[in-house]
Protein backbone atom coordinates (compact mmCIF):
# COMPACT_ATOMS: atom_id res chain seq x y z
CA UNK A 1 0.00 0.00 0.00
CA UNK A 2 1.15 3.37 -0.53
CA UNK A 3 1.61 6.07 1.96
CA UNK A 4 1.88 9.38 1.13
CA UNK A 5 1.21 10.09 -3.32
CA UNK A 6 0.17 12.84 -5.23
CA UNK A 7 -2.71 12.73 -7.29
CA UNK A 8 -1.13 11.99 -10.20
CA UNK A 9 2.01 9.72 -10.58
CA UNK A 10 5.03 10.93 -8.67
CA UNK A 11 8.83 9.84 -8.80
CA UNK A 12 9.54 6.71 -6.45
CA UNK A 13 13.37 7.76 -6.63
CA UNK A 14 15.04 6.63 -3.92
CA UNK A 15 18.22 8.27 -2.69
CA UNK A 16 20.66 6.11 -1.29
CA UNK A 17 19.38 4.30 1.97
CA UNK A 18 16.27 5.63 3.53
CA UNK A 19 16.96 8.06 6.78
CA UNK A 20 14.70 5.22 8.67
CA UNK A 21 16.97 2.98 8.51
CA UNK A 22 19.27 4.95 10.63
CA UNK A 23 16.92 5.50 13.31
CA UNK A 24 16.18 2.26 13.37
CA UNK A 25 19.98 1.51 14.16
CA UNK A 26 19.90 3.89 16.96
CA UNK A 27 17.06 2.87 18.39
CA UNK A 28 18.59 -0.79 18.30
CA UNK A 29 21.67 0.30 19.98
CA UNK A 30 19.24 1.78 22.81
CA UNK A 31 17.28 -1.42 23.26
CA UNK A 32 20.20 -3.67 22.53
CA UNK A 33 21.61 -1.71 26.20
CA UNK A 34 18.43 -1.43 27.70
CA UNK A 35 17.27 -5.24 27.28
CA UNK A 36 20.96 -6.55 27.91
CA UNK A 37 21.59 -4.35 31.12
CA UNK A 38 18.16 -5.80 33.04
CA UNK A 39 18.58 -8.91 31.50
CA UNK A 40 22.53 -8.47 33.25
CA UNK A 41 20.55 -8.78 36.79
CA UNK A 42 20.60 -12.30 37.14
CA UNK A 43 24.65 -12.67 36.42
CA UNK A 44 24.84 -10.80 39.53
CA UNK A 45 22.32 -12.60 41.59
CA UNK A 46 24.93 -15.00 43.30
CA UNK A 47 27.71 -12.27 43.88
CA UNK A 48 24.79 -10.13 45.70
CA UNK A 49 24.25 -12.80 47.67
CA UNK A 50 27.44 -13.52 48.97
CA UNK A 51 28.20 -9.83 49.41
CA UNK A 52 25.26 -8.69 50.88
CA UNK A 53 24.90 -12.01 52.99
CA UNK A 54 21.06 -12.42 51.70
CA UNK A 55 19.18 -15.08 49.83
CA UNK A 56 17.82 -15.34 46.69
CA UNK A 57 14.51 -14.58 47.66
CA UNK A 58 15.61 -11.11 49.31
CA UNK A 59 17.60 -10.67 45.98
CA UNK A 60 14.30 -11.16 43.76
CA UNK A 61 12.12 -8.76 45.35
CA UNK A 62 14.39 -6.57 43.24
CA UNK A 63 13.53 -8.53 40.00
CA UNK A 64 9.85 -9.05 40.78
CA UNK A 65 9.23 -5.02 41.63
CA UNK A 66 11.31 -4.27 38.13
CA UNK A 67 9.16 -6.77 36.38
CA UNK A 68 5.33 -5.03 37.85
CA UNK A 69 7.37 -1.50 37.32
CA UNK A 70 8.38 -2.33 34.14
CA UNK A 71 5.31 -3.14 33.33
CA UNK A 72 3.00 -0.54 34.88
CA UNK A 73 4.88 1.86 33.22
CA UNK A 74 4.63 1.08 29.52
CA UNK A 75 1.08 3.08 29.46
CA UNK A 76 2.42 5.87 31.12
CA UNK A 77 5.43 6.52 28.83
CA UNK A 78 3.83 5.70 25.66
CA UNK A 79 1.09 8.41 26.97
CA UNK A 80 4.29 10.32 26.59
CA UNK A 81 5.57 9.45 23.66
CA UNK A 82 2.13 10.25 21.73
CA UNK A 83 1.88 13.71 23.63
CA UNK A 84 5.50 14.88 23.47
CA UNK A 85 7.38 12.66 20.80
CA UNK A 86 9.23 9.92 21.10
CA UNK A 87 12.66 10.92 20.38
CA UNK A 88 12.35 13.16 23.87
CA UNK A 89 11.15 10.25 25.45
CA UNK A 90 13.64 7.73 24.43
CA UNK A 91 15.99 10.28 25.15
CA UNK A 92 15.33 11.31 28.72
CA UNK A 93 14.10 7.44 29.42
CA UNK A 94 17.82 6.38 28.37
CA UNK A 95 19.41 9.04 30.54
CA UNK A 96 17.51 8.37 33.31
CA UNK A 97 18.36 4.75 33.12
CA UNK A 98 22.34 5.16 32.82
CA UNK A 99 22.35 7.46 35.41
CA UNK A 100 20.76 4.98 37.39
CA UNK A 101 22.78 2.24 36.35
CA UNK A 102 25.81 3.99 37.49
CA UNK A 103 24.05 4.58 40.85
CA UNK A 104 23.61 0.98 41.62
CA UNK A 105 27.11 0.99 41.52
CA UNK A 106 27.22 2.42 44.65
CA UNK A 107 24.80 0.73 46.04
CA UNK A 108 25.47 -1.40 49.04
CA UNK A 109 22.36 -2.50 49.92
CA UNK A 110 19.32 -4.90 48.94
CA UNK A 111 17.03 -1.71 49.77
CA UNK A 112 19.14 0.46 47.41
CA UNK A 113 19.01 -2.20 44.57
CA UNK A 114 15.01 -1.93 45.20
CA UNK A 115 14.98 1.59 44.38
CA UNK A 116 17.37 2.34 42.00
CA UNK A 117 16.79 -1.32 39.77
CA UNK A 118 12.97 -2.34 40.97
CA UNK A 119 11.90 1.10 40.35
CA UNK A 120 13.95 3.92 38.57
CA UNK A 121 15.70 1.46 35.79
CA UNK A 122 12.78 -0.62 35.24
CA UNK A 123 10.55 2.27 35.20
CA UNK A 124 12.85 4.27 32.33
CA UNK A 125 13.62 0.95 30.31
CA UNK A 126 9.64 1.14 29.96
CA UNK A 127 10.50 4.20 28.00
CA UNK A 128 12.95 2.47 25.39
CA UNK A 129 10.65 -0.89 24.83
CA UNK A 130 7.93 -1.34 21.92
CA UNK A 131 5.57 1.16 23.40
CA UNK A 132 7.46 3.79 22.61
CA UNK A 133 10.46 2.58 19.82
CA UNK A 134 7.54 0.71 17.89
CA UNK A 135 5.63 4.52 17.78
CA UNK A 136 8.82 5.85 16.24
CA UNK A 137 9.67 2.94 13.81
CA UNK A 138 5.39 3.42 12.92
CA UNK A 139 5.94 7.17 12.01
CA UNK A 140 8.77 6.50 9.90
CA UNK A 141 7.56 3.33 8.34
CA UNK A 142 4.48 2.08 7.04
CA UNK A 143 5.30 -0.33 3.69
CA UNK A 144 8.13 -1.97 5.57
CA UNK A 145 6.17 -1.84 9.12
CA UNK A 146 6.32 -5.58 10.36
CA UNK A 147 10.11 -5.56 9.20
CA UNK A 148 11.26 -2.54 10.65
CA UNK A 149 9.47 -3.48 13.92
CA UNK A 150 10.84 -7.15 13.24
CA UNK A 151 14.74 -5.80 13.08
CA UNK A 152 14.48 -3.77 16.37
CA UNK A 153 12.58 -6.57 18.29
CA UNK A 154 15.52 -8.86 17.58
CA UNK A 155 17.98 -5.84 18.81
CA UNK A 156 16.68 -6.66 22.42
CA UNK A 157 17.92 -10.54 21.73
CA UNK A 158 21.67 -9.33 20.56
CA UNK A 159 21.83 -6.96 23.49
CA UNK A 160 21.27 -9.83 25.66
CA UNK A 161 23.58 -12.17 23.24
CA UNK A 162 26.42 -9.49 23.90
CA UNK A 163 25.84 -7.38 26.87
CA UNK A 164 25.35 -10.27 29.24
CA UNK A 165 28.23 -11.82 28.55
CA UNK A 166 30.00 -8.64 28.44
CA UNK A 167 28.68 -7.71 31.84
CA UNK A 168 30.04 -11.77 32.84
CA UNK A 169 33.27 -11.12 31.85
CA UNK A 170 33.83 -7.60 33.52
CA UNK A 171 32.48 -9.23 36.64
CA UNK A 172 35.23 -11.87 36.73
CA UNK A 173 38.10 -9.58 35.85
CA UNK A 174 36.85 -6.27 37.45
CA UNK A 175 33.57 -6.34 39.87
CA UNK A 176 29.97 -5.62 39.94
CA UNK A 177 30.35 -2.21 40.84
CA UNK A 178 32.47 -2.15 37.84
CA UNK A 179 30.57 -3.74 35.17
CA UNK A 180 27.48 -1.20 36.11
CA UNK A 181 29.67 1.56 36.29
CA UNK A 182 30.44 0.67 32.42
CA UNK A 183 27.09 -0.26 31.22
CA UNK A 184 25.71 2.74 32.58
CA UNK A 185 28.46 4.92 31.16
CA UNK A 186 28.31 3.40 27.91
CA UNK A 187 24.43 4.63 28.13
CA UNK A 188 24.88 7.68 28.76
CA UNK A 189 28.56 8.45 26.53
CA UNK A 190 27.50 6.67 23.28
CA UNK A 191 23.43 6.03 23.30
CA UNK A 192 22.51 9.08 24.66
CA UNK A 193 24.22 11.20 21.81
CA UNK A 194 23.48 8.36 19.10
CA UNK A 195 19.83 9.11 20.28
CA UNK A 196 20.26 12.68 20.22
CA UNK A 197 22.33 13.06 16.65
CA UNK A 198 20.10 10.31 14.53
CA UNK A 199 16.64 9.61 16.36
CA UNK A 200 14.08 11.93 14.99
CA UNK A 201 10.16 11.15 16.17
CA UNK A 202 9.15 11.01 12.47
CA UNK A 203 9.93 11.51 9.12
CA UNK A 204 8.07 15.01 9.03
CA UNK A 205 11.20 16.47 11.31
CA UNK A 206 13.45 16.21 8.70
CA UNK A 207 11.42 16.89 5.96
CA UNK A 208 11.42 13.25 4.77
CA UNK A 209 8.02 11.23 3.11
CA UNK A 210 6.98 8.62 5.26
CA UNK A 211 8.84 5.12 3.49
CA UNK A 212 11.25 7.55 1.93
CA UNK A 213 8.71 8.25 -0.63
CA UNK A 214 10.51 11.12 -3.01
CA UNK A 215 8.19 13.83 -3.33
CA UNK A 216 10.09 15.70 -5.91
CA UNK A 217 7.54 15.36 -8.89
CA UNK A 218 5.08 17.11 -7.37
CA UNK A 219 3.73 20.25 -8.60
CA UNK A 220 2.34 22.63 -6.41
CA UNK A 221 -0.84 21.85 -7.86
CA UNK A 222 -1.03 18.63 -7.19
CA UNK A 223 -2.66 17.80 -3.66
CA UNK A 224 -1.10 15.00 -1.28
CA UNK A 225 -3.05 13.06 0.94
CA UNK A 226 -3.00 10.89 3.94
CA UNK A 227 -4.56 7.62 4.44
CA UNK A 228 -7.25 7.36 7.26
CA UNK A 229 -7.99 3.88 8.39
CA UNK A 230 -11.68 3.48 9.15
CA UNK A 231 -11.02 3.21 13.21
CA UNK A 232 -8.55 5.88 13.41
CA UNK A 233 -9.47 7.77 17.10
CA UNK A 234 -8.65 11.15 17.75
CA UNK A 235 -8.75 9.99 21.44
CA UNK A 236 -7.29 6.97 22.82
CA UNK A 237 -10.47 5.98 24.60
CA UNK A 238 -12.41 6.12 21.85
CA UNK A 239 -10.73 2.82 20.92
CA UNK A 240 -11.94 0.91 23.58
CA UNK A 241 -15.50 0.86 22.31
CA UNK A 242 -14.23 -1.16 19.84
CA UNK A 243 -13.09 -5.19 19.12
CA UNK A 244 -9.53 -4.88 17.71
CA UNK A 245 -8.02 -3.17 20.93
CA UNK A 246 -9.89 -6.24 23.21
CA UNK A 247 -8.39 -8.88 20.60
CA UNK A 248 -4.93 -7.89 20.46
CA UNK A 249 -5.02 -7.19 24.15
CA UNK A 250 -6.42 -10.56 24.79
CA UNK A 251 -3.58 -12.35 22.54
CA UNK A 252 -0.77 -10.50 23.74
CA UNK A 253 -1.91 -10.72 27.61
CA UNK A 254 -1.61 -14.95 26.37
CA UNK A 255 1.84 -13.98 25.06
CA UNK A 256 2.57 -12.71 28.38
CA UNK A 257 1.03 -15.63 30.08
CA UNK A 258 3.02 -18.22 27.71
CA UNK A 259 6.38 -16.81 27.50
CA UNK A 260 6.93 -15.54 31.40
CA UNK A 261 6.22 -19.12 32.62
CA UNK A 262 8.13 -20.86 29.89
CA UNK A 263 11.08 -18.48 30.82
CA UNK A 264 10.81 -19.29 34.40
CA UNK A 265 9.56 -22.86 34.71
CA UNK A 266 11.47 -24.51 31.94
CA UNK A 267 14.88 -25.35 33.62
CA UNK A 268 12.48 -26.41 36.59
CA UNK A 269 10.50 -28.66 33.90
CA UNK A 270 13.54 -29.82 32.65
CA UNK A 271 14.80 -30.73 35.90
CA UNK A 272 11.48 -32.86 36.71
CA UNK A 273 12.11 -34.60 33.45
CA UNK A 274 15.30 -35.39 34.54
CA UNK A 275 17.08 -33.40 32.08
CA UNK A 276 20.08 -31.81 33.11
CA UNK A 277 20.52 -27.94 33.45
CA UNK A 278 22.76 -28.26 30.91
CA UNK A 279 20.33 -29.36 28.37
CA UNK A 280 17.94 -27.50 29.31
CA UNK A 281 20.55 -23.99 28.58
CA UNK A 282 21.28 -25.55 25.40
CA UNK A 283 17.74 -26.00 23.99
CA UNK A 284 16.58 -22.27 25.47
CA UNK A 285 19.93 -20.95 23.60
CA UNK A 286 18.61 -23.02 20.30
CA UNK A 287 15.00 -21.54 20.89
CA UNK A 288 16.79 -18.26 20.77
CA UNK A 289 18.42 -18.43 17.81
CA UNK A 290 15.51 -19.86 16.07
CA UNK A 291 13.34 -16.85 17.33
CA UNK A 292 15.99 -14.32 16.69
CA UNK A 293 15.95 -15.59 12.78
CA UNK A 294 11.79 -16.31 13.15
CA UNK A 295 11.11 -12.79 14.17
CA UNK A 296 12.91 -11.35 11.21
CA UNK A 297 10.99 -14.00 8.47
CA UNK A 298 7.71 -13.34 9.86
CA UNK A 299 8.22 -9.24 10.22
CA UNK A 300 9.25 -9.33 6.26
CA UNK A 301 6.21 -11.83 5.45
CA UNK A 302 3.70 -9.24 7.62
CA UNK A 303 4.77 -6.66 5.11
CA UNK A 304 3.55 -9.17 2.64
CA UNK A 305 0.55 -10.83 3.80
CA UNK A 306 -2.48 -10.20 6.43
CA UNK A 307 -0.73 -9.57 10.04
CA UNK A 308 -3.45 -11.17 11.62
CA UNK A 309 -3.49 -14.35 9.84
CA UNK A 310 0.41 -14.23 11.02
CA UNK A 311 -0.45 -13.76 14.79
CA UNK A 312 -2.98 -16.59 14.46
CA UNK A 313 -0.66 -18.44 13.57
CA UNK A 314 2.37 -17.59 15.71
CA UNK A 315 -0.57 -18.28 18.95
CA UNK A 316 -1.35 -21.89 17.55
CA UNK A 317 1.98 -22.62 16.67
CA UNK A 318 3.17 -21.73 20.24
CA UNK A 319 0.21 -24.00 21.19
CA UNK A 320 1.47 -27.07 19.43
CA UNK A 321 4.88 -26.57 21.35
CA UNK A 322 3.33 -26.66 24.66
CA UNK A 323 0.88 -29.66 23.73
CA UNK A 324 4.51 -31.07 22.51
CA UNK A 325 5.94 -30.62 25.97
CA UNK A 326 2.87 -32.70 27.24
CA UNK A 327 2.63 -35.71 25.11
CA UNK A 328 6.15 -36.31 24.22
CA UNK A 329 8.70 -37.93 26.31
CA UNK A 330 10.82 -35.49 28.08
CA UNK A 331 13.98 -35.68 25.71
CA UNK A 332 12.20 -35.32 22.91
CA UNK A 333 10.14 -32.47 24.01
CA UNK A 334 12.40 -30.34 25.08
CA UNK A 335 14.12 -30.24 21.49
CA UNK A 336 10.60 -30.50 20.09
CA UNK A 337 9.14 -27.04 22.08
CA UNK A 338 12.85 -25.12 21.33
CA UNK A 339 12.20 -25.76 17.23
CA UNK A 340 8.90 -25.19 17.62
CA UNK A 341 8.50 -22.76 20.16
CA UNK A 342 11.47 -20.47 18.92
CA UNK A 343 9.70 -19.80 15.65
CA UNK A 344 6.69 -18.36 17.59
CA UNK A 345 8.93 -16.57 20.93
CA UNK A 346 8.84 -13.15 19.80
CA UNK A 347 7.36 -12.40 16.49
CA UNK A 348 3.94 -11.57 18.54
CA UNK A 349 5.74 -7.70 19.03
CA UNK A 350 5.92 -6.41 15.89
CA UNK A 351 2.86 -7.91 15.06
CA UNK A 352 0.96 -6.92 17.10
CA UNK A 353 2.22 -3.08 17.70
CA UNK A 354 2.44 -3.39 13.56
CA UNK A 355 -1.66 -4.22 13.07
CA UNK A 356 -2.43 -1.65 16.48
CA UNK A 357 -0.92 1.03 14.25
CA UNK A 358 -2.54 -0.29 11.20
CA UNK A 359 -6.19 -0.25 12.88
CA UNK A 360 -5.81 3.01 15.25
CA UNK A 361 -2.99 5.09 13.42
CA UNK A 362 0.14 5.99 15.12
CA UNK A 363 -1.44 9.02 16.89
CA UNK A 364 -2.47 7.10 20.54
CA UNK A 365 -0.53 4.53 19.20
CA UNK A 366 2.09 4.74 22.48
CA UNK A 367 -1.02 4.81 24.87
CA UNK A 368 -2.87 1.75 23.32
CA UNK A 369 0.42 -0.32 22.79
CA UNK A 370 1.37 0.57 26.23
CA UNK A 371 -1.61 -0.89 27.41
CA UNK A 372 -1.00 -4.26 25.71
CA UNK A 373 2.28 -4.37 26.72
CA UNK A 374 0.77 -4.07 30.60
CA UNK A 375 -1.33 -7.07 30.01
CA UNK A 376 1.51 -9.06 28.89
CA UNK A 377 3.84 -8.46 31.73
CA UNK A 378 1.16 -8.89 34.17
CA UNK A 379 -0.21 -11.97 33.12
CA UNK A 380 3.12 -12.91 32.51
CA UNK A 381 4.06 -12.46 36.64
CA UNK A 382 0.47 -14.14 37.62
CA UNK A 383 1.40 -17.16 35.23
CA UNK A 384 4.65 -17.25 36.76
CA UNK A 385 3.55 -17.92 40.59
CA UNK A 386 0.31 -19.67 39.22
CA UNK A 387 2.52 -21.95 37.25
CA UNK A 388 4.66 -22.57 40.25
CA UNK A 389 1.82 -23.41 42.68
CA UNK A 390 0.06 -25.81 40.69
CA UNK A 391 3.84 -28.01 40.72
CA UNK A 392 4.05 -27.69 44.25
CA UNK A 393 -0.17 -29.26 44.24
CA UNK A 394 0.56 -31.57 41.33
CA UNK A 395 4.09 -32.29 41.08
CA UNK A 396 3.79 -32.14 37.93
CA UNK A 397 3.82 -29.28 35.08
CA UNK A 398 1.27 -31.35 32.47
CA UNK A 399 -1.73 -29.37 34.19
CA UNK A 400 -0.16 -25.81 33.82
CA UNK A 401 0.90 -26.37 30.22
CA UNK A 402 -2.40 -28.36 28.92
CA UNK A 403 -3.87 -24.61 29.98
CA UNK A 404 -0.95 -22.57 28.75
CA UNK A 405 -2.05 -24.89 24.72
CA UNK A 406 -5.72 -23.97 25.76
CA UNK A 407 -5.33 -20.00 25.89
CA UNK A 408 -3.10 -20.16 23.16
CA UNK A 409 -5.89 -22.17 21.23
CA UNK A 410 -7.96 -19.04 22.59
CA UNK A 411 -5.53 -16.15 21.30
CA UNK A 412 -4.73 -17.83 17.89
CA UNK A 413 -8.49 -17.89 17.39
CA UNK A 414 -9.07 -14.06 18.67
CA UNK A 415 -6.05 -13.19 16.40
CA UNK A 416 -7.63 -14.86 13.67
CA UNK A 417 -11.08 -13.18 14.40
CA UNK A 418 -9.75 -9.82 13.57
CA UNK A 419 -11.45 -8.49 10.44
CA UNK A 420 -8.42 -6.83 9.23
CA UNK A 421 -9.44 -6.37 5.62
CA UNK A 422 -12.24 -3.98 7.47
CA UNK A 423 -10.21 -2.07 9.89
CA UNK A 424 -6.82 -2.06 8.91
CA UNK A 425 -5.50 0.96 6.80
CA UNK A 426 -2.86 -1.31 4.83
CA UNK A 427 -6.41 -2.55 2.76
CA UNK A 428 -9.71 -0.20 3.48
CA UNK A 429 -9.21 3.81 4.03
CA UNK A 430 -12.02 6.35 4.58
CA UNK A 431 -11.66 10.12 3.20
CA UNK A 432 -8.63 10.96 2.31
CA UNK A 433 -7.43 13.95 4.01
CA UNK A 434 -5.15 16.97 2.20
CA UNK A 435 -1.65 16.87 3.28
CA UNK A 436 -1.83 19.53 6.38
CA UNK A 437 -4.89 18.89 7.94
CA UNK A 438 -3.73 15.28 8.44
CA UNK A 439 -5.99 13.13 10.80
CA UNK A 440 -3.11 11.15 11.74
CA UNK A 441 0.47 12.21 11.46
CA UNK A 442 2.84 9.67 10.15
CA UNK A 443 -0.05 7.38 9.24
CA UNK A 444 0.27 8.35 6.07
CA UNK A 445 -1.20 7.70 2.98
CA UNK A 446 -2.79 6.88 0.00
CA UNK A 447 -5.77 6.43 -1.48
CA UNK A 448 -9.03 6.97 -1.19
CA UNK A 449 -11.16 3.42 -1.88
CA UNK A 450 -10.40 -0.17 -0.35
CA UNK A 451 -7.43 -1.93 -1.66
CA UNK A 452 -6.96 -5.64 -2.07
CA UNK A 453 -3.92 -7.11 0.04
CA UNK A 454 -2.63 -10.78 0.03
CA UNK B 1 9.22 -18.82 45.54
CA UNK B 2 12.51 -16.71 45.06
CA UNK B 3 12.87 -18.39 41.41
CA UNK B 4 9.69 -17.50 40.34
CA UNK B 5 10.91 -13.66 39.48
CA UNK B 6 14.04 -14.92 37.89
CA UNK B 7 12.43 -15.34 34.19
CA UNK B 8 15.18 -15.16 31.17
CA UNK B 9 14.65 -12.98 28.77
CA UNK B 10 11.45 -12.90 26.38
CA UNK B 11 11.37 -8.89 26.05
CA UNK B 12 13.74 -7.62 28.95
CA UNK B 13 13.45 -10.03 32.37
CA UNK B 14 17.01 -11.09 34.52
CA UNK B 15 18.30 -14.45 32.73
CA UNK B 16 18.04 -16.81 34.66
CA UNK B 17 21.68 -16.94 37.03
CA UNK B 18 21.85 -20.57 37.39
CA UNK B 19 21.04 -20.90 33.46
CA UNK B 20 24.20 -18.41 33.03
CA UNK B 21 26.36 -19.72 35.40
CA UNK B 22 26.13 -23.11 32.88
CA UNK B 23 26.52 -21.27 29.56
CA UNK B 24 29.54 -19.22 31.03
CA UNK B 25 31.47 -22.14 31.87
CA UNK B 26 30.98 -23.68 28.39
CA UNK B 27 31.34 -20.53 27.05
CA UNK B 28 34.97 -20.06 28.64
CA UNK B 29 35.77 -24.17 28.01
CA UNK B 30 35.05 -23.36 23.76
CA UNK B 31 36.57 -20.42 23.09
CA UNK B 32 39.40 -20.83 25.64
CA UNK B 33 40.36 -16.92 25.45
CA UNK B 34 40.91 -15.05 28.93
CA UNK B 35 38.20 -13.16 30.62
CA UNK B 36 39.77 -9.29 30.09
CA UNK B 37 40.24 -10.29 26.58
CA UNK B 38 37.02 -11.17 26.20
CA UNK B 39 36.19 -7.65 28.21
CA UNK B 40 37.97 -5.96 25.13
CA UNK B 41 36.54 -7.88 22.15
CA UNK B 42 32.89 -7.08 23.17
CA UNK B 43 33.31 -3.93 24.83
CA UNK B 44 34.98 -2.97 21.37
CA UNK B 45 31.90 -4.30 19.88
CA UNK B 46 29.66 -2.66 21.63
CA UNK B 47 31.32 0.84 20.99
CA UNK B 48 31.89 0.61 18.10
CA UNK B 49 28.38 0.18 16.69
CA UNK B 50 27.30 3.73 17.83
CA UNK B 51 30.59 5.15 16.09
CA UNK B 52 29.69 3.50 12.85
CA UNK B 53 26.30 4.70 12.92
CA UNK B 54 27.34 7.57 13.64
CA UNK B 55 29.69 8.00 11.37
CA UNK B 56 26.98 7.32 8.57
CA UNK B 57 24.71 9.58 9.49
CA UNK B 58 27.33 12.26 9.55
CA UNK B 59 28.74 11.20 5.66
CA UNK B 60 24.84 11.34 4.94
CA UNK B 61 23.92 14.98 6.30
Amino acid sequence: MSNERAGSKSSQKKQGIYYGWYVIAALFFATFLAIGSRQGFGVFVKTWEQDWQISTATVSIAASVGWLVNGVSQPFVGRMTDVYGGRRVVVISLMVMAIATIGVSYVTNIYGLIALYGFVISFASGGISPATTGVIVARWFEKKRGMAMAVLIAGGSVGGLIVVPFLSYVLIEFSWQTAYWLVGGLALALGVPLLLVVVRSGPEDMGLKIDGEDSSGISDSEIVVKSVGPMFVEKWRDSLGSKPIWQLSIAYFVCGITTASISVHFVRWAISEDISTGTAALAFGVLSGINAAGVLVIGLLSDRWQRKNLLGAVYLVRGIAFISLIVLPGSSAIWAFAVIGGMSWLATVPLTASLTADVYGVRNLGTLFGFANMAHQLGGAAAVMLFGWAFTVWGSYDVPFAIGALTLLVAGIVSLSIREKRVSVRYSQVTPVPDGAAVDSGSGGVGTSSQGGA
Amino acid sequence: MARLFLPLGHHSEPIDPDLWEWLSTKMNHVLGIDSGAMVLLLGAVIVLFPVVVMVLVWRRR
